[in-house]
């Protein structure tokens, strides 16, 4: 099939193709350029700058190079280390929540048939359309005294993630041969082994794809989180870059703010970089078969 | 974007009868008193927690969601009386509903349309899976793995009236500060951040295109435009709808580049719901907030509801 | 699955009927409101060995009262901690205190538009019978009190709304002191004159960050009597008054209509309005005390008195404007603790009384207390702001009970999408919903 589509016109066309087998790359190496060039020189090179240089933002090399005190203070000011922990304690839990839960209840749904289930099965994934109401979210969570706290935090992000990955995991799982349970179970196996040793580990491939698709939103998300956390000792690195953004009217602070953006940005880098692969497949497999 | 971006993905998977349990056997069939098998086998129980803290903390609060807007809390009170439609009235009467709905759907519309349209043509030129092409692949994508905030605020500094584009261009032009074309602008921002995911699924769709049909067609002595309008595009159709939906509802749910870029403005010309709401939050005014929360949900649910349709016909035709 | 199911049901009823009816939490009242206000006597260096306050403060005024702290610390043994609220800063500790949590003191901005945020009558302590009350400025006093009663202590004496002028381009224009203008009409003849006679605009109007839009606009409002604003807050005027019409209509024709401002208005940037009056391409800037701040952020004090100059304005005399800030007051709350009560309200009469002098010195800003001289080595404009501090008019944020966003409407204005009117009907409705949640009487 690659053969195929190796050569994109009828092999015998006289101008048209020859001049695209040129064109192609030269185009696309010209959009990346100035498509996605620009913009990550114009952060990196602010980055570098010092303030006076970087009071309007230009595409001009720094005169002056100064990543270092530039990081420094941003890790230092948005306090980037807490910001950073802060990220981590919020989303962990909650995409293992939302992996642990989901498969449990995408195994329930999978597997057993009536109405009811169909019933709870189209609520649970109806958090994939629907919109999270997070004005009164905020209200619950005070009543429940969890308002500004990691834990009402977590709740919010698992339950607004639930529902993708039980979608997900349930269709996964229809596709599982029944079998493999039934084999187990004839050695007399209780339901929470099966789900534990035959199950999860069949899931493998969905899990990643969700991680993924879960540490794309959370570690970015920054409208939730303002509403619940709000701030303060328990707030993470999208908030923080917000407030180093709009701390300080009249200090435009454009080379600590880009600072911020690429530290910010690494850890999801690198875990692209890492495991590209998987998550490329693991989005398009998914997506369109 | 949030939540939905994945919706296309079980409900495309091909449902094989073949991991189906055996069907149980009816209610009446079982000896009373004792479970039934798939009552021991899948305990109803693996269920709860998933569905408690799904039911607590997504429908509890939009179904509160439905009693708050029409009462008086606020910021500045602890009681809450029920005021009717008071806030509904309010919003509709200094013309802030339509504005706020009106921006929200063209901004949607438009974001949408960037996005795939960035994704589709990136995905055509970087089809053939070669080295060159995976890299960049990669690097089109790296958008996608930016925080929206931080995407924001990059093209704040590009399109600011003194900022970098201006500059290098010599020219002075109010590229955030038009009432009718900073929203376009900022949808084509948003369309940049999100092409690469767009990308990588018309990436799998072109894949999937058999490849005796390309042959037939080829034989037939199809052009590379005819063949791509009359066979590929075609059987694109499942990767389109799943993202052109999912972008769409994805993008009625926006705040953060928006809010990084112009935060609502030139006069309100981009002040999509959730800023709205973000904003009279702000000012103490809980129950107006929760009354577009409750806006947009409705708007959400009106439109999603022949996307449901469609893609449950598409997973039974499969 | 049918036991699931009605265990769904129960949480969720359960949780409804939980969370139906009242926010109990918003704002707790505690109850020991008035608790050990036993008179005015307050010895402010009395030992606090081992008591320990909660200091809330801004991002950006995590410093400002570092000297006070460290030497209150000394001298009483007290730990004072600071903890900074993330900005917004109105916006979120309002949040904070309805999770429950009370710091012990916290900066906050004395103005009757400001203070109901955080429901003073619950949560803080009333300080009519302090020390210091007494040695307040006339303004500074009037600062902080609500209904009669006060709730804040003035630290630091409030923003002032004037006129910043470049030096050069007024000498170019051949404009004197006494060519200085006395009415809001006279600063547009004014604008003219600097307009025919040099290259710069008049003025820099700032559409892109929209908040100081406001200032042109209350500049013209300074005639309403006092009558007027007590009428407003009891719902019996209204700010679709002609006069507030007239003046956003003088605003949008006279000014901006007639070329006025700088080409780039509708987007021009706090910042871009500091560059351009530094530069001398806009000769006047009318703008609070934070655009002073800004130069110095830049310039040293020296550059700033050969540049830039300062004078009041008010719509038909040349008075200032005050505009109260964050930094201004300092509240101190009922968190039913005796002793750190009495604490914070020490602390309060240590920083107006003993230290006060040398807080000035450290920080170089203007005194409340006409009897403590100003520190050395302020700039020259800001000498002239404090001297019309005493008589200045308050912008509409220290008089009306709720400050709406006229920037916001105004910026819509601007961009042709509401007309004066409609500008004034926007805030009107705005006051009124905010005055309604309020529980203000008469709404």
């Amino acid at each position: 099939m690659t053969a195929v589509l190796d050569t994109p016109g009828p092999r015998n066309a006289p101008l048209g193709p020859r001049i695209w087998r040129w064109a192609r790359p030269t185009i696309v190496v010209a959009l990346a350029l100035v498509v996605i060039g620009i913009p990550l020189w114009l952060v990196l090179a602010t980055s570098a700058k010092p303030r006076g240089e970087a009071i309007n933002p230009n595409l001009d090399p720094p005169d002056h190079w100064q990543p270092g005190s530039n990081y420094a203070d941003a890790l230092d000011q948005g306090e980037m280390m807490r910001g950073f922990a802060n990220s981590l304690l919020v989303i962990v839990p909650s995409v293992v929540l939302v992996l642990i839960l989901g498969a449990a209840a995408a195994w329930v749904f999978a597997r057993r048939r009536g109405k009811l289930v169909a019933t709870a099965y189209a609520v649970c994934i109806s958090g994939l359309l629907l919109p999270p109401a997070i004005i009164t979210i905020v209200l619950q969570l005070r009543q429940l005294d969890l308002a500004g706290t990691r834990p009402g935090m977590i709740a919010v992000y698992t339950a607004m993630y639930l529902s993708t990955s039980i979608f997900f995991m349930t269709g996964f799982i229809r596709a599982i041969p029944y079998e493999l349970e039934e084999a187990a179970r004839m050695d007399g196996a209780k339901p929470l082994r099966i789900f534990l040793r035959i199950v999860l580990p069949l899931l493998r491939p969905v899990i990643a794809t969700a991680t993924i698709m879960v540490m794309l939103y959370a570690w970015s998300d920054i409208f939730y989180s303002f509403f619940v956390l709000g701030g303060g000792d328990a707030a993470t690195l999208p908030i923080n870059l917000y407030q180093v953004a709009s701390a300080e009217l009249y200090q435009e602070n454009w080379h600590l703010i880009f600072a911020y953006v690429v530290v910010m940005s690494l850890p999801m880098i690198a875990i692209f970089l890492v495991a590209q692969r998987r998550i490329v497949s693991g989005i398009t497999s998914g997506a369109v078969k | 974007m949030a939540q939905s971006a994945t919706t296309g993905a079980a409900a495309a998977q091909p449902v094989t009868t073949r991991g189906r349990p055996p069907s149980p056997r009816r209610a009446g069939g079982r000896p009373p008193g004792r479970m039934s098998r798939a009552a021991v086998h899948h305990p109803w129980w693996f269920a709860l927690p998933a569905v408690v803290i799904f039911g607590g903390f997504f429908l509890l609060p939009n179904l509160l969601n439905f009693y708050y807007p029409f009462t008086d809390w606020s910021n500045y009170h602890t009681d809450i009386n029920w005021v009717g439609t008071r806030n509904f009235r309010e919003i509709l009467d200094d013309g802030t509903l339509w504005r706020a709905l009106r921006v929200t759907l063209v901004y949607a519309l438009l974001a949408a349309f960037f996005q795939n349209l960035f994704g589709l043509l990136l995905a055509l030129l970087l089809e053939k899976d070669t080295r060159f092409n995976r890299f960049f692949r990669a690097l089109f994508f790296l958008p996608v793995l930016i925080s929206a905030l931080a995407v924001g605020y990059v093209f704040q500094a590009l399109l600011n009236t003194d900022g970098a584009i201006n500059e290098t261009l010599g020219t002075d032009v109010p590229w955030l500060g038009s009432t009718s074309w900073t929203i376009v602008l900022v949808a084509v921002v948003h369309g940049w951040k999100w092409m690469g995911l767009a990308m990588l699924i018309y990436l799998a769709g072109l894949k999937g295109i058999p490849g005796d049909m390309l042959e037939a067609a080829r034989a037939d002595g199809a052009g590379p435009w005819r063949m791509f309008w009359s066979v590929r595009f075609p059987m694109l159709a499942p990767a389109v709808t799943f993202n052109v939906t999912t972008s769409l509802l994805g993008s009625m749910n926006t705040f953060d580049i928006v809010q990084a870029t112009t935060g609502g403005g030139p006069a309100s010309s981009t002040e999509v719901m959730n800023i709205y709401m973000f904003r009279v939050f702000g000012q103490g005014q809980w129950a107006e907030a929760s009354a577009m929360s409750l806006v947009l949900f409705l708007v959400v649910v009106a439109m999603a509801f022949p996307l449901v349709i469609g893609l449950r016909r598409r997973e039974q035709m499969l | 699955m049918r036991r699931t199911a009605t265990a769904v049901a129960l949480i969720a009823t359960a949780a409804l009927t939980l969370s139906a009816c009242s926010d109990d939490t918003a704002g707790t009242a505690n109850g020991t409101g008035a608790g050990g206000s036993g008179g005015g006597e307050v010895d402010p260096t009395a030992r606090l060995d081992g008591v320990e306050l909660t200091f809330w403060t801004a991002q950006n005024t995590v410093n400002a009262a570092d000297q006070v702290i460290e030497a209150f610390e000394e001298a009483t043994g007290a730990t004072v901690n600071v903890e900074a609220i993330p900005d917004l800063y109105e916006q979120n500790v309002p949040t904070r205190l309805a999770s429950g949590e009370r710091p012990d003191l916290m900066f906050w901005q004395p103005s009757i538009s400001t203070l109901p945020f955080i429901q003073p009558r619950q949560n803080l302590l009333p300080l009519d019978d302090e020390p210091w009350v007494g040695d307040l400025g006339p303004t500074e006093q009037s600062l902080g009190v609500i209904d009669g009663t006060r709730y804040a202590a003035i630290v630091t004496s409030p923003a002032m709304l004037g006129v910043y002028y470049n030096k050069d381009v007024f000498a170019e224009a051949g404009i004197t002191e006494e060519d200085f203008p006395t009415s809001y009409e006279e600063l547009l003849e004014l604008g003219h004159t600097v307009q025919d006679r040099t290259d710069a605009s008049a003025f820099y109007e700032v559409g892109g960050d929209q908040w100081p839009l406001q200032w042109q606009v209350q500049v013209q409002l300074t005639d309403l009597p006092e009558t007027w604003w007590e009428g407003l807050n009891r719902n019996e005027e209204s700010w679709t008054d002609p006069a507030v019409v007239d003046a956003i209509t003088t605003y949008n024709e006279e000014l901006l209509g007639a070329g006025l401002a700088q080409e780039d208005y509708r987007t021009g940037t706090f910042t871009g309005q500091g560059e351009a009056l530094w530069e001398g391409s806009s000769a006047m800037a009318l703008n609070v005390t934070s655009f002073q701040s800004q130069l110095q952020a830049q310039h040293s004090t020296e550059e700033i008195d050969e540049r830039i100059g300062w004078f009041p304005i008010a719509n038909s005399e040349a008075r200032g404007l005050y505009s109260p800030d964050q930094t201004n007051g300092v509240v101190a709350f009922a968190t039913g603790d005796e002793e750190r009560q009495n604490a914070a309200r020490q602390f309060l009469a240590f920083w107006l009384g003993p230290d006060y002098a040398d807080f000035l010195d450290a920080r170089k800003i203007p005194s409340v207390q006409p009897d403590v001289p100003n520190p050395e080595g302020m700039p020259q404009t800001a000498v002239d702001q404090v001297g019309e501090l005493a008589d200045a008019h308050g912008v509409f944020q220290a008089k009306a009970i709720v400050a709406p966003e006229l920037h916001v409407a105004l910026a819509d204005m601007i961009y042709g999408e509401r007309s004066p009117q409609e500008v004034a009907e926007f805030v009107e409705d705005q006051f009124d919903d905010i005055a309604r949640d309020q529980g203000a009487e008469g709404f």
